[in-house]
């Protein structure tokens, strides 16, 4: 058996006995669960994933523990005297530490897992609906950045334990060095340095959890971990080896350690300037992870072909600020893997930046936003909904192309719901997600004796409660003939609408009786997306339908031939109903004989792109709707931000996040100290 | 052949050993004795390579011993003065765990273990938890820690301190046994005992070895007057 070994084995069975490691356990599990809690919480309807949170969560307590367990490990055989007897039995001063280190690092693990799997158990018991997307293969690279920092941590613990004579003194130190020197400084840099503060999203060690429980992981981080690692291991052999070291004949060697430590600690740092210099990111594929960007993200990103500067313009206390700085750093990661651009990202803090965020202002930029830069030109992204991949390939795609604006005219005058008001019925929620897609609202009054005008992209007829007169389905119809883009949202059928849509190839029907899964029994969840250009994007996710009327081919579909063959296609169903239909006439012979082919989109319901439905985020209705656009438009800007799997939802209300506090965060940390505890008497009792 | 040639040492400006040298002879169990502070632990400590001196060699069957501690360190038993033991571990896990820590196979250390502890009279309190031992007990433990790999050399810091004579009987005689294999040295203030159970005297006056005695064939009373002579100012 290796010293290395029997050390261990040594260093664990103490550890593992000992009632203050039961009861550092405990507190460990349940402050952990209470920023896991918390952090499940504020992550709600985000694109964190539960890794992430997870992993985001452990990590800031992991040093407390680490010092905790490691604090007397040296010490305290240096106290009692037991030294003596270790140190003059044939085994090599390096061996004691790494067996030690090795002891207290995997309780620390052990620590890690119970919680890792307490978390699980419990989430699978209250709140399901948060598992749906996460694996357990998915939390590999959480474990594999907690088992890294955890490493980290206990070589610090350790060297803090053989440098100092009292176990609560290496602690203290242990502590300083792993939580107030990295955060001290972090602290000082972003009140004291420009280009840090304008460099770094957030401290580095919360960010490393982050990313690599996301599956973003980077080599250069990795290898500086490993290597701090070594390095205080390396210092604490000869820190126990300072032990023998009394007496003047002494001086020599003590002057060659304190060598042998500076030269550690230039190696160590050439080592982390080499391993940054050299830095190799991998992006680990995992189930519920945004960190996979869309096909038109990744061509938006190759069409830049330079230099694009992101500005994130927002507090650092701003609750968007750390998913915000992880997307960016997702988004300079995917433009280098492209090779056709690169991003800079820099943070402009308005509490601490004054200068620049004072330029930002007057150039217009509001606070929480996102500036893109390329050459002298910039476009803002507002950040009020969170930073979705859909706003900020748009926002990019915007800066390339010369600015032309497309007009959307919403029929006004019928009871519709509008596009500039701002209440929970109203439509400003979706108009500004189109004015960032680069189209231009308008409302439109039919009932004037003028037709629809030439430089409209698209009717928006959007929940119409009366019927539009003859004249204005006239204007309508003429529209439509002349390759007319319309978007009907209808929650009562109206007859004239009716004819209208009936000529073009959708029939209108009622409420379906029954229509698959609902969430309050009068909404119907719509997962059952048809192969088309508005839909297809949406594959895996849901969007919600309140009441819904249904649609079906109508006498006029598939009548035609050549230029005038209408299709229709029912691109979001539910039970084998179609509740949401786009028809197309002329599609495919439009090129060959420059007409523009005329597309109809008729969803049954009028509510669900509102801004009250749209605040429930746990729903692609948004991404449905700007892709009903899109299609109209005739744009390629199709795609999701994604529901079904990379936006978190945990579907615990109120009582079922107090019913899981009070579990993860009270009994079960309890229960685990109590049986540890009940351990260690057994093991007393019995020896 | 263990030997000691002009081992000197000093902590700071102080010096505890000016000139120290001696041999001891396998099968030989040397006493140290001299007042307290004379360096006595120190000279221990430094032939335990837990302290360097400033000058000086230590020798064992003719290779410099602190040129190459590790291989140095598998031929010494240490007992240092202040014993302490884990006391969360029986008699029996901690004999097993420093035989294991020690380098002994595992096939072997069931035997190492058995003969230490037979060696040190501790049979019977194998499956005794170390705390609940008494001081003497815990001194025949440590001590049978030390021979456990049986060791060329023993070395014993203050072994008979704090014993009653019932115990330092018995603690002598396991001396007298470990000095079958071993060579012993034993450091203390005992002379009375060592006259009994060691070869030889030698006393630390000043830095140095002031005075030889060789215990054969002598009367410990004039032993001990002649040791007590020596530590007064007398010669050899």
């Amino acid at each position: 058996m290796s010293p290395v070994r029997v050390t261990f084995v040594r260093t664990v069975d103490r550890l593992r006995f000992q009632f203050s490691t039961a009861f550092a356990t405990g507190v460990f599990l349940a402050v952990s669960a209470v920023l896991f809690a918390f952090g499940l919480e504020r992550a709600e309807g985000g694109r964190l994933t539960l890794p992430a949170i997870w992993a985001a969560a452990v990590s800031p307590v992991l040093p407390a523990l680490a010092a905790f367990l490691a604090m007397d490990v040296w010490s305290d055989e240096r106290q009692t005297g037991r030294i003596d007897m270790l140190l003059t039995a044939a085994v090599r001063e390096r061996d004691y530490v790494l067996g030690k280190f090795l002891g207290s690092w995997a309780l620390l693990m052990g620590a890690v897992a119970l919680f890792l799997v307490t978390s699980l158990v419990l989430l699978w018991r209250l709140a399901p609906a948060a598992l749906a997307n996460a694996t357990l293969g998915d939390f590999v690279s959480a474990a594999l950045i907690l088992a890294l920092q955890g490493a980290l941590w206990c070589a610090v613990s350790v060297a803090a334990s053989a440098a100092f004579f009292h176990a609560a003194a290496a602690a203290v130190a242990s502590i300083m060095v792993t939580v107030v020197l990295p955060r001290g400084l972090w602290a000082a840099m972003t009140a004291w340095s420009d280009v840090g503060r304008t460099a770094f999203g957030e401290m580095p060690l919360d960010a490393h959890a982050v990313d690599f429980a996301s599956g973003l992981v980077s080599s250069g981080v990795l290898v500086s971990y490993l290597v701090l690692t070594a390095a205080f291991l390396f210092l604490s052999g000869k820190a126990v080896a300072c032990y023998r070291m009394v007496g003047r004949g002494a001086r020599s060697l003590r002057a060659s350690t304190a060598f042998v430590a500076f030269l550690t600690v230039v190696f160590v740092a050439m080592a982390m300037l080499l391993a940054f210099r050299l830095d190799v990111k991998l992006d680990m594929p995992m189930a519920g992870s945004s960190t996979a960007f869309s096909p038109r993200t990744r061509n938006v990103l190759a069409e830049v072909g330079g230099d694009l500067g992101v500005t994130c313009f927002m507090r650092r206390s701003d609750p968007r600020f750390r998913p915000t700085g992880r997307f960016l750093r997702q988004l300079t990661q995917e433009a280098a893997s492209t090779g056709a651009s690169r991003v800079s990202v820099r943070f402009v803090d308005p509490l601490w930046d004054l200068g620049m965020a004072e330029r930002l202002v007057r150039r217009g930029v509001e606070e929480g936003s996102l500036v893109f830069e390329r050459g002298r030109r910039l476009a803002v992204l507002s950040l009020r909904d969170g930073c979705s991949e859909r706003a900020c390939a748009s926002t990019i795609r915007r800066l390339m192309t010369p600015p032309t604006r497309r007009n959307v005219y919403w029929t006004t005058g019928h009871g519709e719901s509008s596009f500039d008001v701002y209440g929970a019925f109203g439509m400003s929620d979706i108009a500004r997600n189109l004015a960032q897609e680069g189209y231009r609202n308008k409302p439109i009054d039919l009932s004037a004796d003028k037709p629809v005008p030439a430089d409209c992209a698209l009717v928006v007829v959007s929940g119409a409660r009366h019927d539009f007169s003859r004249a204005e389905l006239g204007r309508l119809e003429a529209y439509l003939h002349s390759g007319g883009r319309l978007l009907v949202l209808l929650s009562v059928p109206l007859e004239g609408l009716s004819s209208v849509l009936a000529s073009w190839g959708v029939r209108l029907g009622d409420a379906p009786r029954k229509a698959g899964k609902t969430l309050t029994g009068t909404d119907v969840v719509v997962s059952d997306f048809a192969e088309h250009e508005i839909s297809a994007p949406l594959k895996g996710d849901r969007i919600v339908l309140e009441n819904p009327l249904s649609f079906s081919p109508s006498a006029a579909a598939e009548s035609g031939a050549g230029a005038d063959r209408i299709t229709f296609t029912p691109v979001a169903s539910s039970g084998g109903v179609a509740l949401a239909a786009a028809a197309e006439r002329g599609a495919g012979a439009g090129s060959d004989l420059a007409v523009r082919p005329t597309r109809i989109v008729a969803v049954g319901d009028a509510s669900f792109a509102m801004n009250g439905p749209l605040a429930a985020r746990a729903n692609a209705n948004r991404d449905f709707f700007l892709n009903c656009i899109a299609f109209l438009s005739g744009t390629d800007a199709s795609g999701s931000s994604g529901t079904g799997e990379g936006v978190l939802t945990s579907k615990m209300d109120r009582v079922a996040r107090r019913r899981h506090l009070l579990w993860s965060a009270a009994i079960v940390p309890s229960a685990a100290a109590l049986l540890l505890v009940m351990l260690a008497m057994v093991r007393r009792r019995r020896s | 052949m263990f030997e000691i040639r002009n081992i000197a040492f000093s902590y700071g400006r102080s010096q505890v050993l000016r000139d120290v040298s001696f041999m001891v002879s396998p099968g030989e169990a040397v006493s140290v004795v001299g007042a307290n502070g004379a360096g006595k632990t120190t000279l221990l400590r430094i032939l335990a390579t837990l302290a360097v001196p400033d000058s000086g060699t230590v020798m064992s069957d003719g290779q410099d011993a602190l040129a190459r501690p590790l291989r140095y360190r598998r031929q010494i038993g240490y007992m240092p003065e202040r014993i302490a033991l884990y006391d969360d571990m029986t008699v029996k896990e901690f004999l097993v765990y420093r035989a294991l820590l020690k380098g002994e196979p595992a096939k072997r250390v069931r035997r190492r273990t058995s003969e230490a502890a037979e060696i040190c009279r501790v049979t019977d309190c194998l499956r005794t938890p170390i705390r609940r031992l008494s001081a003497g007990i815990v001194k025949r433990v440590a001590l049978a820690d030390a021979l456990l790999l049986r060791p060329r050399v023993l070395l014993l810091d203050d072994f008979l301190a704090g014993l009653d004579s019932g115990m330092r009987t018995i603690a002598g005689e396991i001396l007298s046994s470990a000095a079958a294999f071993s060579s012993v040295i034993v450091t203390g203030h005992e002379v009375a005992d060592f006259a009994r159970w060691t070869t030889r005297i030698l006393v630390l006056k000043d830095g140095v070895i002031s005075a030889e005695v060789d215990t054969a064939g002598h009367d410990a009373t004039v032993l001990c007057e002649r040791v007590g002579a020596a530590l007064e100012g007398g010669g050899r």
